[in-house]
């Protein structure tokens, strides 16, 4: 049986095609979230990549926060408890996931036998969250994706302690007009990102072995700086930003009927 | 505290409990508009200040905080935070008070009037928040302010001191209404307000516990509507009449299989905290649209106020769910859960609240624990429209149910 | 010591209070925290122990945010970040008055975050004058007494506590008659300014006076010349570096404050001619014009408008705690009372993480530019 499940974000979306409840069939990520047509063409995507026409699918779950607007799912279920079963397949036996996406940081608890049991959320503020990294990025032109590289090469990371997007933006231009290195100011910005999620985390309880998922996991000056702050392993995963979809595929084919005969 | 808009449908039964506690609650605004027009001197005053005091000496009083709730389910709140703001009051602070202090000002509002008070009573049992807020009002429309003061109790139990202190401010305060008003407290009123007040606490507390059957016979948002009249009028033979009735539909509902919770309830939870009014609709519906019931919220609790004398009555007030330490008030929330088969709580981080939310996490830490049961916090606000997010509320509702269905075995656990 | 030696000296205490813990502990003396923001010390004292002002401290706050929500100020925070940090440890009890809401939720969340240090409260009446409310504050104090004895095995005394109110009324009329020097003396930072003031709440009082009396000792009578701008500030905290240096880079001198941690301590002596106890309560009772004691006129907006008249501020500066309720309610009110004697107001919204200050900066400049 093959299930797929999509996760639309709030700047990207991600879909999974899952075969049997097991085996990725195919993935893909397409940097438009919600409200643009990239949910659909992650779904077209995904199947072209797998060579299946869309009958070949027997459920379709969505996830994330434009999951009630993708009509063609089956069904929708939270990001949280999407993270928290893609994480447990991912790498089984967690029992914490620090999910950091575009527009929310949560940290996901799991019970031995891979349920989740309670989670904590940021508050509305954006600090913490991808969304803080991109403004913080866009104010020193460069790519997200750079800023890893910049982090690791940081000698003394500069103090960025605002709890504010708003307030952070105007500490980081006043380090740059200081003449603080960049590499430092990056390094900052990701220690900032993993203390605030790092306090939310020890709300929830840190429970080992912690993994990481969403977008955000592939930046490892935050993944690093979150080791730091937690005093404990933080690992992740090649497909930490597919774990939502993966998660929702799950889901589709837990919950399809007469799953047992395929 | 504020009916939420419903859309038209067949005429109230005159004999329904629903019918009766509206026309109270709106009688509180009515009763004072006319007092006003009378010439009589007419008083605003905080929520858990004794209403015994008041009703016992014959003074029109209204309530801020349930006008703020009011305009706020209206859609009022942000123009009259702004209107604050404007003044320079910070958007931190109590959006109640934003809301009220601007409707000071500006003496009307479309949503809700209240005529503007000859003096304020004030009560710091919820928050010393309250005392800034009446001192401003005094201050800036020059009228007298009666305060009493019962501090937050960092014990378990009231101390005498405690009592000896709030029932030395009671006789004053008593005295000063006297002089304002020139009315006379007579003990026999005294009685007769005090038995009301406790036939009203009492039909309350039993209607509140018929949340004990599976399923409840009603919807939790009844009670934050119906705490309006338990607020202002509990001291009110009408108002034990009111309450008296709804026990005996609640009963009525459980015997006959029938509930205000519409659909099917097939998760139980608490919800903590004040109501998001300006959400109240989407906050409502996010839990119902999943069979979510908000069985209990600690304001079952909070207006027992049951007692016997002067001195039962200080205690009373001295046990307001915002006066006591953590774990008074996380045994009183323990027990609701564990009497209501509570299966998850839902609480409400209040940006207007900062007593309310500012021991809540460890609090609800606790009684998760001790109740077994999930625990999801949304960030809100009581009036300010803009301190909440629908798709965040929602997600985590989500999250909730989906943790409550996989801890009774259901799909994909 | 000289007069650079005394401000070094002042500097050292209030830059390094874990130092100023750590030399007490080591002395074999025990300490007992103080939060924000009147704890009647005369008693700590005269039990034999040492109260120390835990106000908390300018850093980045994590471990605070597992129990307070973001809307909660930075001093609560910063408090129970140090205290969850341990760099409180060898204290051995913090007494919290339950001055205002956050101060309440401080004292709930310091039971189960910082355990090892006992947590005793100060409920204060705000109704605190006459018979009835000098008693509850009198039944307030007899507890701190009693938990005190408990945490420390110390024993309380009476007539340890007049001595002990003899000493804090010294210090009191030493603070004032500083402040009052303090105008003459335009040579003085802002820094300093709050050096002296920030030290008294870590140094033992009777070294604190007589450092306090040998500074005033070799000022004299006399005065320094200046150019700077006088201003009055007014908040509940006015200690950050950072800010303070701007105060003195843009030539604007504090010739006068009303600041919680500065000269609100100072304005109230405890009475003679009781039994000290009740002398004690009496004090409380005659304390006010402050943002967090209740008043039903708030006399407090028309005293600063006064008190800044008097000594010839040119404008007040208002530096807010953000998320303080009890000052966030005043400032729209002292705007108003100042502006009707024809005071400017500026505002400054600070809080304890708080890295940048180029707006407070701008704001000051514009400010200045305003006064003169």
């Amino acid at each position: 049986m093959i299930t797929l499940g999509i996760d639309i974000g709030s700047t990207t979306s991600k879909c999974v095609l899952l075969e049997d409840g097991n085996r990725i069939a195919a993935t893909a990520l397409v940097s438009a979230g919600i409200g643009t047509g990239g949910a659909e063409e992650a779904y077209r995507r995904v199947l072209t990549a797998a060579g299946v026409d869309e009958g070949a699918v027997a459920r379709k779950m969505a996830t994330g926060y434009g999951r009630k607007r993708w009509p063609a799912a089956d069904g929708e279920l939270s990001e949280l408890t999407a993270h928290a079963l893609g994480c447990h397949y991912l790498l089984p036996g967690v029992r914490t996931v620090i999910d950091i996406g575009g527009q929310d940081a949560k940290v996901i608890s799991l019970d031995g036998q891979g349920r989740m049991s309670g989670f904590v959320m940021n508050d509305k503020c954006a600090a913490g969250t991808g969304r803080f990294l991109e403004v913080m990025a866009g104010i020193l032109k460069v790519e997200v994706g750079e800023l890893a590289a910049m982090a690791a090469r940081a000698r003394a990371p500069a103090p960025v302690s605002s709890t504010c997007t708003v307030f952070a933006e105007s500490e980081v231009i006043s380090q740059l007009a200081n003449g603080a290195a960049r590499e430092d100011v990056v390094a900052g910005i990701c220690r900032s990102v993993a203390a605030r999620v790092g306090a939310l985390a020890r709300r929830a309880g840190v429970r080992e072995p912690v993994c990481m998922s969403g977008g955000v996991a592939a930046n490892d000056g935050v993944r690093r700086a979150l080791e730091e702050v937690l005093g404990v392993p933080v690992t992740t995963f090649p497909q930490a930003q597919l774990a939502g979809a993966l998660g929702a595929a799950l889901w589709a084919w837990q919950t399809a009927e007469h799953k047992e005969m395929t | 505290m504020a009916e939420e808009v419903k859309q038209v449908r067949k005429p109230p039964d005159p004999n329904s409990a629903k019918y009766k506690l509206g026309q109270i609650a709106a009688k509180a605004y009515t009763d004072v508009i006319e007092a006003k027009a009378r010439g009589e001197k007419i008083g605003w005053v905080s929520s858990n200040f004794p209403v015994e005091i008041p009703e016992t000496l014959g003074i029109p009083v209204c309530y801020p905080e349930n006008q703020a709730a009011a305009i706020a389910a209206r859609g009022g709140g942000e123009r009259l935070c702004q209107e604050a703001e404007g003044d320079g009051y910070s958007n931190d602070i109590c959006a109640y008070a934003r809301i009220s202090l601007a409707y000071a000002k500006l003496g009307s509002a479309p949503e809700q009037d209240m005529p503007l008070p000859d003096f304020v009573l004030c009560c710091s049992n919820i928050c010393d928040c309250m005392i800034k807020w009446y001192e401003n009002l005094s201050r800036e429309l020059n009228i007298p302010l009666i305060m009493l003061d019962i501090p937050f109790n960092p014990d378990y139990e009231v101390s005498d001191a405690e009592v000896a202190y709030v029932k030395g401010q009671f006789l004053a305060a008593i005295r000063q209404m006297e002089e304002l008003t020139g009315k006379k407290w007579t003990e026999e009123k005294f009685q007769e307000v005090m038995k009301n007040s406790c036939r009203t606490s009492r039909a309350w507390l039993e209607a509140t516990s018929c949340a004990k059957y599976t399923p409840s016979p009603f919807n939790g948002f009844d009670l934050l509507n119906h705490m309006a009249v338990m607020v202002t009028a509990r001291g009110k033979a009408e108002a034990a009449d009111a309450m008296e009735t709804l026990l005996k539909e609640y009963q009525e509902n459980h015997e006959t299989g029938k509930s205000t919770f519409r659909g099917e309830e097939k998760y139980r939870i608490m919800f903590e905290g004040i109501a998001c009014w300006p959400w109240l609709r989407v906050t409502s519906t996010g839990l119902k649209s999943r069979g979510i019931n908000m069985v209990t919220t600690i304001y079952a609790d909070a207006f027992g106020f049951i007692y016997d004398d002067f001195d039962g009555m200080i205690r009373a007030y001295c046990k307001v769910p915002n006066a006591i330490n953590l774990e008074l008030a996380r045994d009183k929330r323990v027990k609701l859960c564990k009497a209501n088969s509570v299966e998850g709580l839902l609480v409400h981080v209040n940006r207007s609240c900062k007593l309310w939310s500012g021991f809540m996490n460890e609090m609800s830490r606790q009684i998760g624990a001790e109740c077994d049961i999930p625990v999801v916090s949304f960030d809100g606000d009581q009036a300010d429209p803009r301190n909440f997010s629908e798709a965040q509320y929602d997600t985590r509702v989500q999250g909730l149910m989906e943790i409550m269905e996989a801890r009774k075995g259901g799909e994909g656990a | 010591m000289n007069t650079q030696e005394l401000f070094e000296t002042f500097r050292d205490a209030a830059a390094h209070p874990k130092k100023q813990l750590d030399a007490y502990l080591a002395a074999g003396e025990k300490v007992v925290l103080t939060a924000p923001v009147y704890v009647p010390e005369e008693i700590i004292h005269a039990m034999g122990l040492v109260p120390m002002g835990a106000w908390g401290a300018d850093l980045p706050l994590a471990r605070s945010k597992e129990y307070f929500p973001a809307f909660i100020c930075s001093i609560m925070q910063s408090i129970l970040e140090l205290g969850i940090r341990g760099e409180y440890d060898g204290a051995s009890a913090i007494v919290i008055p339950s001055l205002c809401d956050s101060l309440k939720c401080l004292g709930e969340n310091w039971k189960y975050a910082v355990p090892t240090i006992p947590f005793i409260p100060m409920t204060y009446p705000q109704n605190r004058w006459g018979e009835v409310g000098t008693a509850f504050t009198k039944a307030g104090y007899e507890r701190v007494i009693a938990d005190l004895e408990k945490a420390t095995g110390a024993k309380f005394d009476e007539e340890k506590l007049t001595a002990s109110i003899r000493v804090y009324n010294r210090h009191n009329d030493a603070m004032r008659r500083l402040a009052a020097a303090l105008p003459r003396h335009p040579e003085v930072t802002a820094r300093q300014r709050s050096d002296l003031f920030k030290s008294a709440f870590f140094m033992k009082k009777e070294t604190h006076t007589a450092l306090v009396e040998e500074l005033l000792g070799q000022w004299g009578e006399g005065s320094q010349a200046g150019e700077k701008v006088p201003v009055m500030t007014t908040g509940i905290l006015c200690d950050s570096p950072a800010l303070l240096d701007i105060f003195d880079e843009l030539g604007l001198r504090i010739v006068a404050d009303d600041v919680a941690a500065e000269s609100r301590q100072y304005r109230t002596d405890t009475p003679d001619g009781l039994a000290p106890l009740d002398a004690l309560s009496e004090k409380f009772a005659r304390m006010g014009l402050c943002s967090v004691l209740y008043h039903p006129k708030k006399e407090r907006l028309e005293y600063i408008a006064k008190t800044a008249k008097e000594k010839g501020a040119k404008g007040v500066i208002v530096v807010l705690t953000k998320f303080c309720d009890p000052e966030e309610f005043d400032y729209p009110l002292l705007k108003k009372a100042c502006s009707a004697t024809g005071l400017p107001v500026a505002l400054v919204e600070v809080d304890r993480q708080m890295e940048d200050f180029e707006q407070a900066r701008t704001l000051l400049e514009a400010f200045k530019v305003m006064l003169v």
